[in-house]
């Protein structure tokens, strides 16, 4: 008796949740429903944060910043004061006027010392930012930025209406309102959060009625959802999971360039690795290509010449990076290791592939007479025992753009200068390239950085990693783009025809 | 007979104590701590030091130890950097769920696997008989894992009559979990009828080859009478120890099933805390199923004191 009953009320919870017109993104529930919905918070729920709020500026194809709710800007010869003409005639999902005031509210709030926002140390560059009418803010920093467009394209630095929020900057402010594609309808980041069409949105027409958030915590749960059409798209896929859904015409599969990588370090201040030499030995035995296959799947990277600058990045620099083991043999018998090398290598499952890419290069590297003995270190304790301590370990970062990513890793100063990379020569050239107002020129300094990394680096970065989602066919618009500048306001959903 | 009891719960008591104490052992044996674990890269600077002290861990851990039992004793099991919350406030609705699936299979799976086991003991090597025991087999040599998916693949991917994963807003009502516990409790049932029932089949046969089920034949009692008079309540003692056992295994079951469907129940919470490396989200987890295998013992220990009086005699 009980089953009919159960397969009807089943049958009747499917058919209802079929609705046409409503995108259904899973959530993946990152920081466990602690999720907050102001986008500086330290747990962001990203998901709904980028379809509630908007960015002055967005990233445009080229990887360069292009118009959003800005539409021009200029900079000082000094590159110290930083004028935003806004779009006029936006207003936020309550009716509130965007303008200068609320820029002002948005950039200061970052800094907040209660807040402690993950933004804070970029954004700590702002002195003020002055109203200078209604639609024309003036950002005044404390330094010299060439590329501070790039800092407010973060997708962090969203703009808050100042009134709902009471212009207090101290406070977090939860309220949901923003200027974006979505308005927020209800907040549920355990279970599902509601967005609907926001109709006064200045980009236009927004392609879907409704967009649904679901939290699925699991990656497999999330496949399994996908299949069973709960859901309509999910990200990062691991190599494992595409064929699940590639040559099924129910879905598409995409495969996206990002700035993620993983690597292996060398501290150049500690023997071997003090000799440049061995460095670049070790670097030349690599073959990439052979790496970025066996690691990631074809289609899973691009492969790199052990710099950070992503492929997508504006500023990226074309190496030949081709294996050359005579070559490293020559470099290692200069360095006195005409019989051979080896040393030790930590690696722990920290990152994707890790293990996996230390176990490939051990293999290339033998042919050039290096020895790679693999530790294993637990993952438990990593970050703490082994990352900065060993001379030779793995790990691995999330994206970010090419001046954050060379000052943060490279900078003899940085907290987090994993290669104890030490040259005054760099660091001037990482001032300098902040300083150059001239885009050739500036891209001309970050590609020696680049090519210096390469010739005499510490780091070992093979590839980087592509991110593969798969969607259901029903969908279009979804841009060949990375994850932060998928425009959902483009999407649009097919009817399902119930 | 009450000092009988009152040991049991004794041994019960040690047992919980010292599963305590090998838990908080074994978290303390792993490299690092809760902060480094929480705040990985992080963990550098006055941000750890902040970190050690509002989590205590400067101090020695004796004095750790005692504060976690006696606030867990009293139901407060600490806090998690990971989720920002009191562990209390995140656990008892993931309980809920996980009861109420456990409970919804056990309640389902006992009544019709001990039915099945009479069934078949009574028509033994009979075709009956024969489908039940090798249904049985199968059931029990399948992981749940392996049901599940292609449970999964059939109703949900391919008919799509169930949902494949869980998705509720956490408080979400009896009707709402309905369609989405459906294939979880079949799983968990499955397992579980395939053990008792076989027990049951066993006992039953025992009973049945007795001297007084044959004495009862032989005065030409009704074969019936015989079976639900005499056969099932003795054959019922010893299934009520496997029954114990497999409600005690109901709850490493459950995480398997509940991390295949996404069910919110206290499983998947275990598993993302070990993701996460929450470890007191971890500990106190292991400590409630600690508490309910040991609780379901003592339950099945107690019952058959109650149903046969030899093993209320002294000595045992």
């Amino acid at each position: 008796m009980k089953k009919p009953l159960l397969l009807t009320a089943a049958i009747a919870m499917a058919s209802s949740a079929a609705t046409a017109e409503t995108l259904r993104i899973p959530h993946e529930l990152g920081y466990g429903g602690s999720e907050s919905i102001d986008p500086i918070s330290p747990q962001r729920f990203y998901e709904a944060i980028q379809n509630v709020y908007s960015r002055l500026v967005r990233q445009g194809e080229d990887g360069r910043p292009s118009a959003d709710l800005a539409l021009e800007w200029s900079a000082t010869p000094d590159a110290k004061e930083w004028t935003f003409k806004l779009r006029p005639g936006v207003t936020f999902h309550n009716g509130n006027a965007f303008t200068a005031e609320d820029v002002a509210f948005s950039l200061m709030r970052t800094q907040s010392e209660t807040i402690d926002s993950p933004t804070k140390g970029v954004m700590e560059v702002i002195d003020h930012v002055e109203v200078v009418d209604e639609l024309t803010a003036k950002v005044v920093l404390k330094q010299t930025h060439a590329d501070f467009p790039l800092l407010v394209m973060d997708y962090r630095i969203k703009m808050l209406d100042a009134e709902t929020c009471n212009g207090d900057l101290d406070a977090l402010c939860e309220s949901g309102i923003g200027t974006g594609p979505f308005q927020l309808v209800d907040y549920d980041p355990l279970g599902t959060t509601t967005l609907k069409r926001f109709g006064n949105y200045y980009g236009g027409t927004v392609g879907t009625e409704n967009m649904e958030l679901i939290a699925i915590a699991d990656q497999d749960a999330r496949v399994a959802a996908l299949q069973a059409g709960q859901i309509d798209f999910i990200y990062a896929l691991s190599a494992e999971q595409v064929p699940l859904f590639e040559g099924n015409p129910n879905f598409t599969v995409q495969s996206v360039p990002t700035g993620r990588w993983v690597g292996l370090v060398m501290n150049t201040q500690t023997e071997p690795f003090n000799d440049p030499r061995v460095r670049k030995a070790i670097r030349m035995s690599a073959d990439r290509d052979a790496l970025g296959k066996l690691v990631y799947g074809k289609d899973g990277y691009i492969t790199s010449c052990d710099h950070p600058v992503w492929s997508g990045d504006q500023y990226r620099t074309e190496i030949d990076c081709a294996r050359d083991i005579e070559g490293a043999k020559a470099l290692l018998a200069e360095a006195g290791y005409a019989e051979g090398l080896t040393v030790e290598l930590f690696v722990s499952d920290i990152s994707e592939g890790a293990v996996k890419m230390a176990e490939v290069l051990q293999n290339q590297a033998k042919d050039a007479g290096i020895k790679i003995e693999l530790v294993p270190a637990p993952s438990d304790g990593y970050w703490g025992d082994v990352w900065m301590k060993e001379a030779f370990f793995a790990t691995g970062w999330s994206q970010r753009p090419a001046d954050q990513i060379l000052n943060e890793a490279y900078r003899s100063t940085a907290a987090w200068n994993e290669t104890a990379w030490n040259s005054g020569d760099f660091d001037a050239k990482l001032d300098a390239a902040r300083a150059e107002l001239d885009f050739d020129k500036r891209k001309a300094l970050y590609g020696e950085l680049q090519k210096e990394l390469w010739e005499t680096g510490g780091s070992f970065i093979p590839v980087h990693l592509n991110t593969v989602r798969a969607f259901s066919s029903k969908l279009s618009g979804i841009e060949a783009v990375e994850d932060f500048s998928i425009r959902y306001e483009d999407v649009v959903k097919a009817g399902s025809g119930s | 007979m009450p000092s009988l009891i009152l040991r049991r719960f004794g041994f019960a008591a040690f047992t919980i104590g010292f599963v305590s104490i090998v838990m908080f052992a074994a978290v303390e044996a792993l490299p690092g701590n809760v902060c480094t674990s929480f705040l990985q890269r992080f963990a550098q600077g006055p941000r750890l030091e902040r970190c050690i002290e509002q989590q205590g861990l400067d101090r020695s851990a004796l004095a750790r130890y005692g504060d976690w039992v006696a606030g867990a004793a009293q139901g407060d099991f600490g806090y998690s950097l990971k989720k920002r919350k009191p562990i209390n406030e995140l656990i008892w609705e993931r309980f809920r769920n996980t009861a109420l699936l456990g409970g919804l299979a056990a309640l389902l799976a006992i009544p019709f696997a001990i039915f099945l086991g009479i069934a078949a003991g009574v028509r033994r090597d009979r075709p009956l008989d024969l489908s039940l025991s090798g249904a049985a087999m199968l059931a029990m040599t399948v992981p749940e894992f392996v049901t599940a998916t292609a449970l999964i693949y059939v109703f949900a991917i391919s008919l799509q009559w169930f949902p494949a994963v869980t998705i509720v807003s956490p408080g979400a009502g009896f009707l709402q979990m309905l369609p989405n516990i459906v294939l979880p409790v079949i799983v968990l049932s499955a397992v579980l009828i395939a053990h008792i029932m076989r027990m049951m089949r066993a006992s039953v046969i025992d009973v049945m080859a007795s001297d007084y089920v044959q004495m009862a034949r032989l005065k030409g009692v009704p074969e019936r009478q015989i079976i639900w008079k005499h056969v099932v309540p003795n054959a019922m003692i010893p299934a009520l120890n496997v029954i114990a056992l497999t409600i005690a295994w109901l709850l490493a079951g459950v995480v398997v099933v509940e991390k295949v469907f996404n069910y919110p129940g206290l499983g998947t919470l275990m598993i993302q805390a070990i993701y996460d490396r929450d470890l007191p989200m971890v500990q106190a987890i292991a400590l409630i199923f600690s508490v309910i295998y040991v609780g379901v013992n003592l339950l099945a220990d107690l019952t058959a004191l109650a149903l046969d009086p030899r093993l209320r005699r002294k000595g045992h």
